[in-house]
């Protein structure tokens, strides 16, 4: 057991190197020059190339790649994600701040997605193949294939310009987290729904039902402790894409509905070259996926301990 | 209390796979259903099974392989408790003690999955939760085929000690007359869904009258040797 | 004349078999009776040249034991062939590894001591019944006249009358093919029946190798005398009077 964990954890470890690796090199080699963008983006003018190589040496941009990155990283295994080039403020703050935004963002997307797979799967497998189900899954895959972005116009269009209930853009009221909720909502909605059906017609179709169901037991005892468990495990299996469905849409959503949070954060960031704050977004965002996979590495374990055992 | 139904009968998609049929069993009788394989024994087992439930009789029934009678998802113990609730009984450890050593399993691990258990223990484990509510039948589909013959001979041998001085009637299904034979006092032979011939052991074995009891009479053993 | 000298198989630190040495000889049948686990399908991979030795070697005529091309009989019949071609397709297979053209007399004096008939090979395998499957396996491993055939548990997927009618047609065709015929079984009726000797293989071991006849009648190992006993209490052996 504490072999397994240490390996897992040793897993992470690596993943989380390579993210930090692979996202600074991107930003290092991208085209462009960034001491250039950082100094419009400060004194939002043209300003001399002086100050523009000023800039460069504040920003540690005149070393060499592994000089800066070790600039960055080293600090950053203290817990410190430095300060942006920009405004000269610490990131972490700011960081907190978007995060507040978008943490709420995600949770209700997430609820809102499971509060309607749920009983829609459920309803869709009573009956295989019937026009609920058949239509369950015309949706849900419909769902599947609209992007993130044209959802969340057809929302704005509907609620807020033709019928006026709801606000679209910005976060002022609690009322404000509606739309865009909804619209990552109904994203994970589409996908949950169809692997929890398959899900549970699976399992119904498990070898051992028959018999169990000849002890005597309870249909509906069957579909709680028999049914239910090997219906959920697709579901564990995909939680850690639904995650980055979630931030992925928490970004794009932000932005469309002019929402503060990480996706405004990380794009002005990238806009302005500042990068000690999309660093720190990626590497946030590496460590929640790590961490999310490790849990549900150690969830399914749980629930089938055939995985990962010797004896299965 | 003794066993009697008639007229039950199996269709599936416009196919008839088991034609009107008449099963009596006596308490405590020991009855082989033998025939092919596609002959219909098991869809006999499974329909006598859920009809005698609906008679208010007390079955039991026993499949092939213990994956096809234990969730791999939950423990033994489970199992064991979901069992006894579904008779409405209360949890009785001395019961439970009983048939565990009766059956040689009390050794197991309840807190552990079915997967945790030898497969031999584990169809040990399904005979005995067969066994809480002192079923008036017992059925079981292919007992020793999906177990080495050594385990299988000793899960037999086990259940026969228990069930030697009790009311409890036994079912056995397969194809393997040999094995019928040696271990119940009645045989009935199935032939496409169909109870063709229906006689005591002896009886069966020294005049089959039809073509599908005689094949199995002449194939019965391997080899007959001399005392 | 197979030779298995002195065979250890260990993998990942677990010793699979030990210490495992017998002879076949052209003509003749050798049963592996054992529990499941006890090495029974290693054995047979290191006799086709799958698994490899840790230690001894596996010879046919002097030679390593591939040159011969040793065929296999599974147990599950119909999961043996491709499911997308014709019976027909599978069951040549041999031959065209071989490069060799189909011998139809050859091909159909086997369908007939199989109890085949030769439209059957036109169908796909879910088109056919178990028993005519395994017949059909059986046909596969025999069309290029292999010196060495070998059978994992080629029975239990079938029921008792096919198992018996199915054994006389193997032991009919070894009398006229003359190959040597390992058979690795859990029924310990059909060893005693039809091979001449029978090997109990237990924990990667070898307990005892004896003809058939001195096994049923005085197992020499605790072990043997319940595998024995188990099969006269299933009915596999019966005594009469």
């Amino acid at each position: 057991m504490i072999q397994l964990f240490l390996g897992l954890v040793l897993r992470a470890v690596v993943v989380l190197t390579g993210t930090a690796l692979a996202t600074f090199s991107l930003l290092w080699h991208a085209p462009g020059d960034p001491a250039l963008a950082i100094a419009l983006a400060r004194f939002n003018a043209v300003v001399s190339t002086e100050v523009v190589d000023q800039i460069r040496v504040e920003a540690g941009l005149d070393a060499g790649f592994w000089t800066a990155f070790k600039a960055w990283i080293l600090p950053l295994l203290g817990g410190d994600f430095g300060s942006s080039s920009v405004t000269g403020r610490a990131v972490w703050p700011d960081l907190v701040t978007a995060m507040s935004y978008t943490a709420p963002l995600a949770l209700s997307g997430l609820l809102i997605g499971v509060a309607v797979s749920v009983p829609l799967a459920i309803l869709a497998a009573r009956r295989p193949g019937g026009w609920l189900d058949r239509s369950a899954v015309a949706v849900a895959s419909l769902g599947a294939a609209i992007p993130t972005y044209w959802l969340g116009l057809l929302l704005i269009l509907l609620f807020a310009v033709q019928l006026g209930w709801l606000p679209a853009m910005g976060a002022r009221t609690p009322v404000h987290i509606i739309l865009p909720a909804l619209t990552l909502g109904l994203g994970v909605a589409a996908s949950l729904t169809r692997i929890l059906r398959s899900g549970i017609l699976e399992a119904r179709g498990q070898p051992f039902l028959p018999a169990i169901r000849r002890r005597g037991v309870a249909s509906r005892a069957i579909e709680r402790a028999h049914v239910a468990p090997h219906a959920a495990i697709p579901v564990v299996t995909v939680f850690g894409l639904e995650l980055a469905f979630l931030l992925e849409g928490a970004v794009i959503i932000e932005v469309i509905f002019a929402r503060p949070g990480l996706g405004t954060f990380l794009v002005t960031a990238i806009e302005t070259r500042d990068f000690p704050k999309v660093q720190a977004v990626v590497i946030l965002a590496a460590l929640l996926f790590v961490t999310v996979n490790l849990v549900i590495d150690l969830i399914y374990r749980a629930l089938d301990p055939r995985i990962g055992s010797r004896d299965a | 209390m003794t066993i009697s139904i008639s007229g039950l009968s199996v269709s599936r998609s416009g196919r008839t796979l088991l034609h009107p049929t008449t099963v009596n069993i006596e308490p405590g009788e020991r009855v082989g259903l033998v025939g092919a394989s596609g002959s219909g024994k098991s869809t006999l087992g499974h329909a006598l099974v859920d009809a005698l439930r609906r008679q208010g009789h007390s079955v039991a029934h026993v499949p092939q392989s213990p994956d096809e009678a234990l969730d791999p998802l939950r423990s033994m113990g489970f199992h064991w408790a979901e069992a006894e609730s579904a008779l409405d009984l209360a949890p009785d450890v001395a019961r439970q003690k009983a048939l565990f050593e009766a059956l040689r399993i009390d050794g197991g691990d309840l807190r552990k999955r079915p997967w945790g258990w030898s497969r031999g223990m584990q169809q040990r484990f399904v005979i005995a939760m067969g066994l809480i509510g002192t079923p008036d039948l017992l059925v079981m589909d292919e007992p020793t085929s999906a177990l080495d013959p050594v385990v299988a001979a000793r899960s037999m041998d086990l259940l026969d000690r228990y069930l030697a001085d009790r009311q409890t009637a036994l079912l056995l299904i397969t194809h393997d007359l040999g094995l019928a034979a040696r271990r119940m006092s009645r045989l009935m032979v199935m032939h496409e869904g169909r109870i063709v011939e229906d006689a005591p052991t002896a009886a069966l074995l020294a005049a089959p009258g039809t073509a599908a009891a005689k094949a199995l009479c002449l194939h019965r053993n391997w080899l007959a040797l001399p005392c | 004349m197979l030779s298995v000298e002195n065979i250890a198989v260990r993998y990942r630190g677990v010793t699979v078999l030990q210490d495992i040495s017998l002879t076949l000889a052209a003509g003749r049948t050798l049963a592996v009776v054992g529990e499941s686990g006890a090495g029974k399908s290693t054995l047979i991979g290191t006799i086709l040249g799958l698994v490899r030795c840790s230690a001894g070697q596996v010879t046919w005529n002097k030679a390593p034991v591939r040159r011969c091309r040793p065929a296999l009989v599974m147990q599950e019949p119909r999961s043996a062939f491709n499911p997308r071609v014709s019976l027909r397709r599978s069951v040549t297979e041999p031959l065209i590894a071989e490069r060799r053209p189909v011998d139809e007399n050859q091909m159909a004096a086997l369908c007939r001591s199989l109890d085949i008939p030769t439209d059957l090979l036109e169908r796909r395998p879910s088109a056919v019944s178990i028993g005519q499957a395994q017949r059909i396996g059986i046909l596969r491993a025999l069309i290029a006249a292999p010196p060495l055939v070998l059978f994992d548990e080629p029975l239990s997927a079938l029921d008792a009358v096919t198992q018996k009618h199915t054994a006389r047609m193997i032991a009919d065709l070894q009398a006229k093919e003359g190959f040597a015929a390992l058979i690795v079984t859990h029924d310990l009726g059909y060893a005693a029946a039809y091979a001449d000797h029978i090997a109990v293989l237990r924990a990667g071991r070898i307990e005892e190798l004896t003809t058939a006849q001195a096994f049923i009648d005085a197992p020499q190992t605790a072990y043997g005398r319940e595998l024995r006993d188990a099969a006269f209490a299933l009915g596999a052996l019966e005594r009469v009077a």
